[in-house]
């Protein structure tokens, strides 16, 4: 009797026990066959962090000033010997790892840079020329800004980069034609992990959630992002005192995800990871041989709940910095109506305006044709901001970005009310921070829109 | 299905105590309570009464517990979860006032002076243009309910209520209801968008209680004796343009010389305009309804019920036409 309740208690608890796994990307079972290494489970993403780190690197050494040499090594350089320039330990958030290497060696990012046409911007560029371009130019700046094209490279580069790297090496390539890798065999000789769940871990990698998100609210995510020191505790999954930058930090696109669910509205953080948890217990229930037509058929349905969550979730930073630049707008013309001193003021329109496009632009490397939504993204956005004289760069001749006479300023403002309808039309936002007419809501409720039947 | 039942009788629950608890609301306790001592002070003063007997007079029974004033408290009852029914099917304001706000935008550049103007200014702007296009609309679609034999089949409703208490406002037939919603919707949803497209951000609601300001002034100054027996008059001057409890009640009034006279709200302009005004009098001396009613005009059935029976009647002797609207359901007002 004793023994059976005894047994009856192990099954329960092993079953909890998975149960509560089943939340964190980790400690998938190894399945390839006859593998002879030390590893206990089969999860590897390592790479991805490390772009992560480099991608914020990039960003922090642009944003000081920094040479294109120190950009470029660790944009396209591979050295050993590089260290994490951010996220670096703070008081009260301390990470684990200091070097590039440490993630994973010999990584960079314009390997792995989306190589299609981006018609967003001028001159018919791929996206790794436009990087390569933007780098350059950013390296001519003071601490990244342009003042004369309005162009703010910091925002520019990361926010593309995002797109133009992760997104697109994410539902381009990894749950596109790489999950085409067998299931029946080791990825490489001697690796703990078969083809297809590998290429799986590596889209979970580049989303930039840690593996816990499903533990965490958004709230949460977002702030471990920040690295505040009341989110250490909440990051530090293992308990070790350290946020390791591999499987505990949130990065990217995550951090926006989380950004704009922390609103209430919108669930992109727990639906994606949800769904990356869920294709990759699919895959190792495979048990290291091919997948059936119904697994298949089931594992597509995941990249397609990612593919449309992700996209969305970018839409919803293209709708959020609409709205931002709509607001900048405004406040310039009032300061310029009435002679006062804009620089400030401008230099907020440009930051906003370079997450804008940056995210703009991260939807053409989504590996789908936008079509007409394209266009009219590109003829709302136009390849600058306004600037105060109404002109906008309108071409890259010889390498320089040229500008001609543009709408008025208050016309372009206009048109940042109609991106964001786009972005409701097209993509279906639902956080939609921001709002331009968030207003007109809100003047709904002062007055009520019960119904009432009350007479004369 | 338990679940959905007990929500929604919860809300149902809600929207009637917050008829009393929110300034929005037309009997919110403080503006009846302001309407009470409006009431007292004017019977002292002008009937002569003392308090007790003033207070005696308003509480009468026959004025809160006649046939016809207990079936408004059922209308009150039952078409608060009708109403909570039949909302979503009405144009929403937000809809519309998004799709104003769209459309301007598209097809109309800002004009330069919006800019110049201040928020508070801009804030006065709305809420009166709030208040008197909302009060202009509503003389309207009331003229229209008294003149349109297939609207008046329901207005007629509100008219059959033989004594007057505050709470006459919500002796109201649903399908009149939701054309009281419709307008509402049309006029808030437009004007929200055209100010907001004009004006952004700087627009907000000058309020009190909850409520647009004016209104909220008003009800504070005992709008809500309007359905009363009291007959407060301001005099003509002042009645050719706010309209006086007196004359809203020449409105509910039998003789013939009062029918179609006063439908205004709160403006008296628009009466002026329509040439439908009435001045009232403090001595004036009414009797309510239609005249000639039947005793079964209270029950809840024939409230519900007979105004589309009314309503096909004229369908099918093609009583389309907008004319006197009494002459064809052969009824006084």
């Amino acid at each position: 009797m004793n023994k059976t309740l005894l047994s009856i208690a192990v099954v329960t608890g092993l079953a909890l026990s998975a149960q509560a796994n089943a939340a964190v990307y980790a400690e998938f079972p190894i399945t390839v066959k006859n593998y002879t290494g030390d590893k206990v489970s089969s999860e590897s993403y390592g790479g991805q962090m490390a772009r992560h780190g480099l991608h914020n690197s990039v960003k922090n050494l642009i944003s000081k000033g920094a040479s294109l040499d120190q950009t470029q090594a660790y944009f396209s350089g591979k050295a050993a010997g590089r260290a994490i320039i951010n996220p670096v330990s703070k008081d009260g958030f301390p990470v684990l790892q200091t070097q590039i290497d440490e993630l994973s060696k010999g990584k960079n990012l314009s390997g792995k840079t989306y190589k299609g046409l981006i018609t967003g911007m001028p001159g018919g560029l791929t996206g790794l020329e436009l990087l390569e371009l933007m780098m350059d130019k950013a390296a001519q700046t003071d601490n990244g800004f342009d003042p004369l094209t309005g162009y703010d490279y910091t925002q520019l580069i990361s926010k593309f980069a995002m797109g133009a790297v992760f997104y697109n090496q994410a539902v381009d390539s990894y749950l596109d034609e790489k999950l085409d890798k067998p299931n029946n065999k080791a990825y490489k000789e001697g690796t703990a992990y078969t083809g297809k769940e590998h290429v799986w871990d590596e889209a979970f990698g580049y989303f930039g959630a840690p593996a816990h998100a499903l533990e965490l609210t958004a709230a949460e995510v977002y702030g471990i992002a920040k690295q505040k020191p009341e989110s250490f505790a909440k990051a530090d999954y293992n308990g070790d005192g350290k946020v390791s930058l591999v499987n505990e930090m949130a990065y990217a696109h995550a951090y926006y995800a989380a950004s704009f669910d922390k609103g209430g509205k919108t669930q992109y953080l727990h639906t994606i990871v949800q769904a990356f948890v869920d294709g990759r217990s699919l895959i190792a229930s495979a048990n290291g041989e091919t997948l059936t037509d119904a697994q298949l058929s089931e594992l597509m349905g995941y990249t397609d709940i990612i593919k449309t969550q992700w996209q969305r979730l970018i839409a919803e930073a293209v709708f959020k910095y609409a709205g931002s630049v709509y607001g900048d707008i405004e406040k310039l013309e009032t300061i310029v109506e009435a002679n006062g001193d804009a620089v400030k003021a401008y230099r907020n329109y440009a930051k906003h305006w370079g997450e804008l496009k940056g995210f703009a632009l991260a939807l053409e490397t989504g590996g789908v044709n936008l079509g007409e939504t394209g266009v009219k993204l590109n003829r709302l956005l136009g390849y600058s901001p306004v600037l105060l004289g109404n002109t906008q760069v309108a071409a890259l001749i010889d390498g320089e970005f040229v500008q001609s006479s543009s709408v008025s300023m208050s016309e372009y403002r206009v048109q940042m009310i109609k991106l964001q309808k786009l972005m409701i039309d097209d993509f279906g936002v639902e956080a939609r921070n921001k709002d331009v007419t968030a207003n007109l809501a809100q003047l709904v409720d002062s007055l009520g829109e019960a119904l009432a039947a009350e007479n004369d | 299905m338990m679940h959905e039942v007990l929500e929604f009788t919860q809300s149902w629950f809600s929207e009637l105590t917050g008829l009393v608890s929110q300034g929005s609301k037309r009997v919110f306790v403080g503006y009846l309570l302001s309407a009470a001592i409006i009431a007292v002070i004017w019977l002292m003063w002008q009937r002569r009464l003392n308090f007790l007997a003033a207070v005696g007079w308003l509480c009468r029974p026959q004025t809160w517990w006649s046939n016809s004033s207990r079936s408004d408290y059922w209308l009150l009852l039952l078409n608060q979860p009708l109403m909570l029914l039949l909302s979503p099917l009405l144009l929403s304001k937000l809809v519309l006032a998004t799709s104003i706000f769209y459309g301007l935008s598209d097809w109309v550049d800002r004009p330069l002076w919006s800019s110049d103007i201040s928020a508070f200014w801009v804030s006065v702007l709305f809420t009166s243009s709030l208040f008197v296009v909302d009060d202009a609309s509503r003389y309207y679609l009331h003229r229209l309910m008294h003149r349109w034999p297939v609207l008046w089949a329901f207005h007629r409703v509100h008219h059959t209520a033989e004594s007057l208490t505050p709470f006459t406002v919500f002796r109201t037939h649903p399908v009149e209801g939701m054309l009281f919603g419709l307008r509402s919707a049309l006029v808030q949803g437009s004007l929200i968008g055209i100010f907001v497209f004009l004006f952004g951000d700087l627009v907000t609601l000058l309020s009190l209680l909850g409520a647009n300001i004016f209104t909220s002034v008003l009800n504070l100054l005992g709008a809500n004796l309007r359905h009363s027996p009291v007959p407060i008059s301001y005099g003509k001057k002042l009645e050719a343009w706010l309209i006086s409890p007196a004359q809203h009640q020449i409105h509910h009034s039998q003789a013939p010389e009062h029918w179609n006279k006063n439908f205004g709200a709160f403006i008296a302009v628009w009466d002026r305009l329509g040439n439908t005004i009435e001045y009232g009098s403090n001595t004036q001396e009414l009797t309510y309804g239609l005249g000639h009613q039947k005793p079964h005009e209270h029950k809840l059935l024939t409230l519900y019920w007979q105004p589309f029976k009314n309503c096909w009647r004229c369908l099918r002797r093609n009583k389309l036409e907008p004319k006197i609207a009494m002459s064809v359901i052969s009824e006084t007002p």
